[in-house]
């Protein structure tokens, strides 16, 4: 048997690898279909051609700017710029006003205004930097407009001034756009240009660009930048809840053992109803109770019980529909043990707690177990109502499902794919532990003797006989009331 | 049948011990962990070069976590200039923020969920948050301005020359936010109402036009729209210009015409019952001024309100 487990981890292992890699492979593709003569930095802020003496590094798309004052100030509408000669790059309606100061032609010894050469390698470095930042946006190769070189700081568009490199604060710099002589409303200076972008040239040899990394690199990358808290935060919530389901679990299946019928099935409904609601019914009531909308709940907050939106909320959301797991199990272990048994047991003496502790919960062990382990498993996926009572705080509230959701819903698909895996192979070990478990003790079930032989320790042996001795006598009994 | 239960006790033994250990693996994996979380941050009061205007930091610094609600739409944005802050205050750290829609945020405050900062998407659940009296209304100013455009699945062969292209038979699927919790789906159906295609001007309580209601995919988030329209479950959304650069596989079809909808300004404030408020409003100023964050702002599509 060890053999064979030994082979489903290797299983899983292989699975969880090719898994991965496939969903990476895209990233991997991508980055090297770009890697022939153009190398774009990870981070798609600088790029360097082969063979060409410039790169661009800072490179930043400034899809908005702002009309905001400085210091009072009206300066006009600005967008941000990498640095000090910094070049720009303005999207006007009908032309692709590049910037190139001075400074930065005569320290390459280009002309870029009139080498077209330089411009063309350029406007490569551009629209492939352009195309790794516009996220969905316009791209500069879409616009396809006429680009015209500048190394003046004053352009006049439409009515408008646009300046280059303002100092507008002790080392930052700006593009403005002014109206020229108030020709134009402040709204139409803003919509001047779709979007600017700027960057830096720098000697292509100074430059280091770090690509993306591929491949395995890239699955490293990935799983050391992952953040494990939500792992961390359903382990700590659900095995704090699961000492609660135990003892309550274990608690109500006794105790609804001792009641009448009727009382019974009344009783049975409500510690069960938890695993019927939807989940965000018992978030809904959750709230109510604790929530700062209702008088007990005010009551409760000004006693300094603050739950919402808080560790132990989850844990008790995980505690409420965890619960009915563990009760309905042991119940039902409980029931299916001879009531003669236990009348024996009473008969020499035992206390209800000794047979409770002694005879009856070891005797339900293997059903609790299972129990135990499906409840944590509820407990561990549970959504509905911990997201209503507990939100979504990262390292506090942020369990595996609800971050599964949140990072699918922010656009980051490929954690949510990650937990999702997570939360599937921690499902499917939990199944795996339940069916070995059982099947575990089904063999003992089998080979009674050969298990007499390993047990040790002297009280142990005695009260394994005492119950054996119990046990038989129950048979007997049993057979004879039986017998003709 | 006994005899097989006997083995029960052993069993037990080995499961609770096996539970145990892995509970104080846990807990000291957990304490570790908090350990590295909350080492209380140096308090070097030195006042940054661009906290600008801030001024006053002239006081010893105590350490403060701020809680923040910002609409959905921040959720790529903020975070950034958040750790620009802690880098420049190392004092100031942030819990966890959280982005939801504008209303469902105003709606969690008033239900006592504790929070320093809200910002929100539009002035009217600003408004709304106003008048529960969660918000210190000194504190608040207008932060951002936001377009709503339509986007689409990138690649997609969809064409939006005009807003009523939107009840086109090209189109099967439109995500729009439920206007009641999110201000991107109020602000749009103000601009279908012009077209007719929405009962009620606020843009708010009203019904879409029969046969194009039918079309209509509500979402919780704005975000959820941007993903809807991403995984192609539906052809087109409405969404924030920002949104385009925080989220894959969607691209702009269409700028929705300014006129047709009210003015997109994002409000922030400091909460009433925040025990940071000072701290709070001078994030709020620092995420204004610091032309670093500005940078930010500008290369997330989110155009920094003029006053």
């Amino acid at each position: 048997m060890r053999n064979r487990l030994k082979l489903t981890a290797r299983t899983i292992l292989v699975l969880i690898v090719m898994v991965s890699t496939t969903l990476l492979m895209p990233f991997s593709a991508q980055a090297a279909e770009e890697a022939e003569e153009l190398t774009l930095d990870a981070s798609g802020s600088a790029a360097a051609l082969e063979g060409v003496s410039f790169a661009v590094d800072g490179f930043a798309r400034n899809n908005k700017g702002t009309a905001r004052a400085y210091a009072g100030e009206d300066i006009g509408y600005r967008y941000p710029l990498a640095g000090r000669g910094a070049f720009v790059v303005v999207a006007l309606e009908d032309e692709l006003l590049i910037y190139l100061p001075e400074e930065t032609n005569a320290s390459f010894g280009l002309d870029f205004s009139q080498d077209t050469a330089a411009q063309t390698q350029l406007l490569t470095l551009l629209f492939a930097l352009d195309e790794a930042n516009s996220n969905g946006g316009i791209t500069l190769e879409q616009l396809d407009l006429p680009a015209v070189f500048t190394h003046s700081d004053t352009v006049a568009h439409r009515g408008c001034l646009i300046r280059f490199g303002v100092e507008v604060e002790p080392g930052y710099y700006y593009v403005t756009v002014t109206a020229e002589a108030d020709a134009l409303p402040a709204p139409d200076t803003a919509r001047q240009a779709s979007f600017v972008e700027t960057g830096l040239l720098v000697p292509a040899d100074t430059l280091t660009i770090q690509t993306a990394p591929e491949g395995l690199d890239a699955l490293t990358d990935f799983l050391t930048n992952m953040d494990y808290r939500p792992f961390w935060v359903s382990l700590r919530t659900s095995l704090t809840a699961m000492i609660f389901v135990f003892v309550l679990g274990l608690a109500a299946a006794r105790f609804s053992l001792k009641v009448s019928e009727h009382v019974k099935d009344v009783l049975d409904a409500v510690f069960t109803i938890p695993m019927v609601l939807p989940p965000t019914v018992i978030g809904f009531l959750l709230l109510v109770v604790f929530g700062n909308s209702t008088d007990f709940g005010r009551w409760l907050i000004d006693h300094g019980i603050e739950l919402v939106f808080s560790w132990p909320a989850a844990v008790i959301a995980a505690t409420v529909v965890a619960f009915p797991l563990l009760y309905r199990t042991a119940r039902g272990a409980f029931e299916a043990q001879d009531a003669n048994m236990l009348d024996a047991a009473r008969t020499l003496g035992w206390g209800e707690g000794r047979i409770f502790f002694k005879l009856m919960l070891p005797l339900a062990w293997p059903s609790i177990a299972a129990g135990t382990v499906l409840a944590f498993a509820r407990a561990m996926g549970e959504f509905g109502a911990t997201l209503f009572v507990a939100g979504n705080y990262a390292g506090v509230t942020q369990t595996m499902p609800i971050a599964i959701y949140f990072q699918w819903m922010g656009g980051r698909s490929d954690v949510a794919t990650f937990w999702v895996f997570v939360v599937i192979l921690i499902s499917f070990v939990v199944i795996l532990f339940i069916n070995l478990y059982a099947r575990h003790t089904q063999k003992f079930r089998l080979g009674t003797t050969a298990r007499k032989e390993r047990s040790t320790g002297e009280e142990q042996e005695e009260e394994d006989v005492e119950r054996e001795s119990l046990e038989r006598s129950v048979r007997d009994t049993g057979e004879e009331r039986s017998g003709p | 049948m006994f005899h097989a239960k006997k083995e029960g006790r052993f069993s037990a033994g080995r499961f609770v011990a096996l539970l145990l250990s892995v509970v104080l693996v846990a807990s000291t994996g957990l304490g570790l962990a908090a350990c590295g979380g909350s080492t209380p941050a140096p308090t070097s009061g030195t006042a940054s070069s661009g906290s600008g205007s801030s001024g006053a930091a002239t006081e010893p610094a105590a350490a403060v976590e701020l809680q923040i609600f910002a609409a959905n739409s921040l959720e790529r944005a903020l975070p950034e200039v958040q750790a620009l802050y802690t880098a420049e205050n190392p004092n100031v750290s942030f819990a966890d923020s959280q982005f939801k829609g504008s209303g469902d945020l105003v709606t969690e405050l008033e239900g006592g969920a504790p929070a320093d900062i809200l910002i929100t998407a539009s002035s009217a659940t600003m408004d709304t948050a106003v008048e529960n009296g969660n918000i210190d209304e000194a504190t608040r100013s207008n932060m951002f301005q936001n377009d709503l455009i339509i986007v689409k699945q990138a690649g997609s062969s969809v064409t939006i020359s005009s807003l009523s292209d939107v009840n086109g038979s090209a189109i099967s699927k439109v995500a729009i936010g439920d206007a009641d919790a999110v201000p991107a789906g109020s602000y749009a159906n103000q601009s279908l109402f012009t077209i007719g295609l929405y009962s009620a001007e606020s843009g708010k309580g009203g019904e879409y036009l029969e046969g194009f209601a039918d079309k209509v995919v509500i979402q919780s988030s704005v975000g959820n729209v941007a993903k809807t329209v991403a995984t192609g479950d539906a052809q087109i959304g409405f969404v924030y210009t920002s949104d385009l650069y925080r989220y894959d596989d969607i691209e702009q079809a269409f700028v929705v015409p300014a006129d047709t909808h009210k003015n997109i300004v994002y409000p922030g404030a400091v909460v009433a019952s925040s025990a940071h408020a000072s701290e709070a409003d001078r994030f709020l100023e620092f995420c204004l001024t610091n032309p670093d964050a500005l940078r930010i702002w500008a290369q997330y599509g989110f155009e920094v309100a003029a006053s």
